[in-house]
């Protein structure tokens, strides 16, 4: 082998590895030695004060607050979207002209930009005028206050992300769907299965692979979520919808606190860090595979 | 046309070896077919004369030059791949030309060549569609052509026909066949079916983990086969062999030790007279396959399962038979299955002399 | 078996009459299935189109709003269809603000990340897919992490970073974060994986040097993929709110997502018509392009999730 073949590899990469050394492996350490002053942006010093920051973020009531935000939403947008999305498959796995046009609804929402969809359920869940109290209001409900009550605020975002994601996620699994072989289907039948240990004993192992990668790609999303939250509520009300990426983003772009929001960064860093690890594991593990 | 030398060749994957030493001379201008079960080291051997595969020791020559250290795209040898490899975003002109475009061959040469190669293997009207919308047949001529225009010094062909079925499978034999006629250049070949490298080589070359059985014409590797392996490996069926200890009834003396017997299924004869001397077996038929001008038996006897062959013969009906075969179509093998000739011949003689059984 | 048993237990043989019932009661509970499929198939029908309305009808509702005038947005219960049809809504929206910078800034920064992401991406998965080189294990290490781990996650850093390299309120500054893509790299990879390495072979026997090889032989057949990973790419930032946000402090470099939130800060809260005229100029675009090539995008976008 040349020299130049050797090299070549290295050369193919080098831009790729360049991009993501700078904006992404760098940041992550630059970010860790942040965490650890005290630094309000402006100043020329920066002030070292060790775990100070992160000892201070735990002892705070509202960045418990906003940890325990985060991770009900997450929890509820990832079960809900992916549940649903998963019943949303087996119903429209049909390919006709119709059940086309269906997904295609359903999907439409994914490819709209977060901007949108926020003011557009900003001004749907108006508690004066808004088009979700008179839907309420045909079955009998009395208007809600939906994002302007601390008690529906977290729970009126989870269902625009459930709305935004379960078309996307419907899809993925109507593909996973389409990928068995109909055959299996086939002898399940001629072995006189029952549809419902078809779908526990095969349909559903055959789509852990699609289930596993749902759920990692919308924890990610649901961890970061930063949009609806700042259009839609800015945190409030009470901070009843105050996650980690915006509190983050207060934190340094507001308040100018960057060591703090760096510590704060970390903190999620480490979260999404297990996350990824513990799924890895199980991806490995327990996932059957096609 | 080219001569193929391979002096010392061994071949490590990591830690397995998979070719030991291996020696072959290819004649120039033969149909060399290299056959074996899977896992032979056939196609090592193959691609390592490519160069798709770097031995790990030894020499190979073509004519007289050493092209160890050549790439495979200056070692003058044309390959079809199993699957065919095309490429299958260029279409069947773009496919037969690559080669030559990348030799710098000008656009006039180019296009006269492409339009003799595809009239000789019958592609003219499909030169501008892609091959996922040619048949497998088709393709197989796209991959030929390919070969064929870069008037290669050796053709290698890798299982080429094994995607086929059977008819056309047939029908590319015979075109390949004449092909080499026609070009008179060294073909090299792979496949694990005995019955195709039969009928296309010149000489045949079989492999077992790795090591060269036996290199010979068709008729000698049929007729004279060196041992157990190639004897067991080549016919249909294969030959039938049986452990020296089941069998009854024979009187042999030899100056080697022989562990086995065997014969062909076509030489024994369904009883048989009492004027053919030979080895007498007698059995029962367990299946018959009767194929119109040939008939297979399945026998079993106390020396195990035997299949006989018999031609243009009325199909025996009966349950018990006496199987005949003559002493001079019976072989021996020793203890390594090596094939045991001398001695023994005389040995058998003797035996007949004295009157047989 | 059910017969069998049925059989032995009266221990009488099969009787005409017997039959008859039996027959009867086959052909009644046929009948009764025939219906429940019937209806099965108006609830299924009717679910479906319960499930357009969910997703169709924000959509329906944004367009009416963006067509009101402000008094009529406060009308409950809501009307579908305007009395006159507000155009000026659009023109008032499109005048909140440099609209046609925003525009300009949204088409520059979104085709110039898409072309940066080729260039680098290609190579990139070319080489982890085909060759081994030592180190390689330690590179693609560093593209999972940059995967799995969210941008959202490290912007006050990069923020920082390009303030020190003055590139804050930059096209720059906002493409450059972006000139390469783990997700791009890891779906060309799994591409360039699955081509069989006989076709490389062939090409090396046809004496093609490896940029030829790369450029005509192995990009070509990962186009679909390029294709999926390029509507992706752009669809994603162009409708990116996040990192403009964060990396502009004024409106040289600002995007359209921007300007459409801004519109609120400069209108009021409550001037629904006028956001949805403003929202409206964002989707629609984008939903045209849907509703004409749903096909290919939503393959583009699903196969991602399968590979």
């Amino acid at each position: 082998m040349t020299l130049w073949a050797k090299l070549r590899p290295y050369g193919m990469v080098a831009p790729a590895i360049l991009v993501f050394s700078l904006f992404f492996i760098y940041p992550i350490f630059y970010m860790i030695y942040l965490s650890m002053f005290d630094w309000n942006f402006v100043s020329p010093t920066k002030a070292f004060v060790g775990l100070q920051n992160f000892q201070d973020l735990l002892s705070e009531e509202d960045f418990r607050k906003v940890l325990t935000n985060t991770s009900i939403y997450t929890i509820l947008t990832v079960t809900l979207t992916t549940g649903l999305a998963l019943l949303l498959a087996l119903w429209l796995n049909k390919r006709n002209i119709f059940h086309g046009f269906v997904q295609g609804a359903i999907f439409s929402p994914h490819i709209i930009s977060l901007v949108s969809i926020s003011l557009l359920w900003s001004w749907l869940m108006d508690p004066e005028y808004g088009l979700l109290n008179w839907v309420i209001g045909l079955v009998g409900f009395g208007k809600l206050q939906w994002l302007s009550h601390p008690s529906t605020a977290l729970v009126s975002l989870v269902m625009v992300a459930v709305w935004k994601g379960v078309g996307y996620n419907a899809l993925v699994f109507i593909a996973g769907l389409q990928s068995i072989p109909a055959d299996i289907y086939e002898a399940a039948s001629l072995d006189r299965s029952k549809p419902w240990t078809t779908f526990t004993k095969l349909i559903l192992p055959m789509l852990s692979p699609t289930i596993f990668f749902l759920v990692i790609i919308n924890m990610i999303g649901s961890f970061q979520v930063f949009e609806t939250i700042a259009i839609m509520t800015q945190g409030g009300p009470i901070n009843s919808t105050n996650t980690l990426v915006y509190y983050i983003y207060e934190n340094g772009f507001r308040f100018f606190k960057i060591g703090y929001a760096s510590a704060a960064g970390v903190i999620l860093l480490i979260i999404v860090g297990i996350l990824t690890i513990v799924y890895f594991k199980l991806l490995s593990n327990r996932v059957h595979y096609r | 046309m080219a001569k193929i030398e391979l002096r010392n060749i061994s071949k490590k994957f990591k830690d397995d070896t998979v070719i030991p030493n291996l020696n072959l001379t290819i004649k120039d201008g033969s149909f060399t077919v290299l056959v074996g079960p899977s896992g032979c080291g056939k196609s090592t051997t193959l691609r390592m004369v490519a160069g798709l595969e770097q031995q790990s020791d030894g020499d190979i020559w073509i004519d007289d030059k050493c092209v160890n250290d050549t790439p495979p795209g200056l070692r003058d040898v044309a390959m079809v791949f199993q699957n065919y490899a095309l490429y299958p975003t260029m279409t069947v002109r773009g496919n037969i030309e690559f080669g030559l475009k990348n030799r710098g061959v000008a656009k006039t040469d180019r296009n006269t060549l492409v339009t003799d190669i595809s009239e000789i293997v019958g592609l003219a009207p499909y030169l501008d569609k892609k091959p996922q919308q040619l048949s497998g047949g088709q393709r197989q001529r796209v991959a030929l052509a390919r070969a064929m225009v870069k008037q290669p010094k050796v053709f290698i062909l890798d299982e080429p026909l094994s995607n086929l079925d059977a008819k056309l499978r047939g029908q590319m034999r015979t075109e390949l066949i004449q092909l080499h006629k026609r070009l008179g250049t060294t073909f090299v070949y792979v496949t694990h079916d005995q019955v195709e490298a039969m009928s296309m080589g010149d000489q045949i070359v079989v492999m077992n983990k790795g090591v060269i059985q036996q290199a010979d014409s068709p008729m000698k590797l049929y007729h004279d086969p060196e041992n157990l392996f190639t004897a067991e490996f080549i016919g249909t069926p294969a030959m039938n062999t049986m452990s020296m200890k089941d069998v009854r009834g024979l009187d042999v003396q030899a100056n080697g030790y022989i562990a086995s017997l065997g014969f062909r299924p076509e030489q024994a004869l369904l009883n048989a007279g009492p004027e053919v001397r030979g080895h007498v077996i007698e059995g029962e038929i367990v299946t018959r396959e009767s194929l119109g001008a040939e008939q297979i038996y399945q026998i079993r006897t106390g020396g195990g399962v035997f299949f006989v062959k018999t031609f243009l013969a009325p199909l025996a009906t009966a349950d018990r038979v006496k199987v005949t075969i003559p002493y001079e179509h019976l072989y021996y093998f020793g203890p390594g299955g090596e094939r045991l000739r001398a001695g023994i011949e005389a040995g058998a003689k003797q035996l007949v002399q004295a009157g047989g059984i | 078996m059910l017969k069998s048993v049925n059989d032995t237990i009266s221990g009488v043989p099969i009787g005409a009459a017997a039959k008859n019932d039996r027959v009867f009661v086959r052909s009644k509970r046929q009948a009764l299935r025939r219906t429940l499929r019937a209806i099965l198939q108006v609830v299924n029908y009717a679910g479906l189109l319960g499930l357009v309305l969910v997703f169709a009808m924000p959509f329906g509702w944004m367009l009416s709003t963006s067509l009101k005038t402000l008094p009529e947005t406060m009308i409950f219960p809501p009307e579908w269809i305007p009395h006159n049809f507000v155009w000026q809504n659009f023109a008032d929206a499109w005048n909140t603000g440099p609209f046609l910078s925003y525009f300009v800034n949204s088409v520059v920064i979104a085709v110039g990340i898409l072309v940066l992401q080729m260039l680098t991406c290609i190579p990139a998965a070319y080489a982890f897919a085909r060759y081994k080189f030592k180190g390689s294990g330690f590179l693609f290490g560093i593209v999972m992490v940059t995967l799995m781990i969210p941008g959202q996650l490290i912007f006050l850093p990069v923020y920082l970073e390009l303030s020190a390299f003055k590139l804050l309120n930059t096209h720059l500054g906002l493409i450059l974060p972006f000139a390469s893509s783990a997700f791009g790299i890891f779906l060309l990879r799994q591409a360039f994986k699955q081509i069989s390495e006989e076709l490389l072979e062939a090409a090396r026997l046809d004496q093609a040097a490896e940029w030829k090889i790369i450029l005509q032989i192995m990009v070509p057949m990962v186009k679909p993929v390029l294709v999926t990973f390029a509507l992706f790419s752009f669809i994603a930032h162009w409708n990116d709110y996040f990192w403009p946000l964060v990396m502009t402090t004024n409106e040289t470099a600002r995007t359209l997502p921007l300007g459409i939130a801004k519109i609120r800060e400069v209108e009021g809260v409550a001037t629904w018509n006028i956001l949805m005229a403003g929202n409206l100029i964002l989707v629609a675009p984008i939903l045209a392009v849907f509703f004409l090539s749903q096909r290919q995008i939503i393959k583009a976008f699903v196969y991602n999730g399968v590979k």
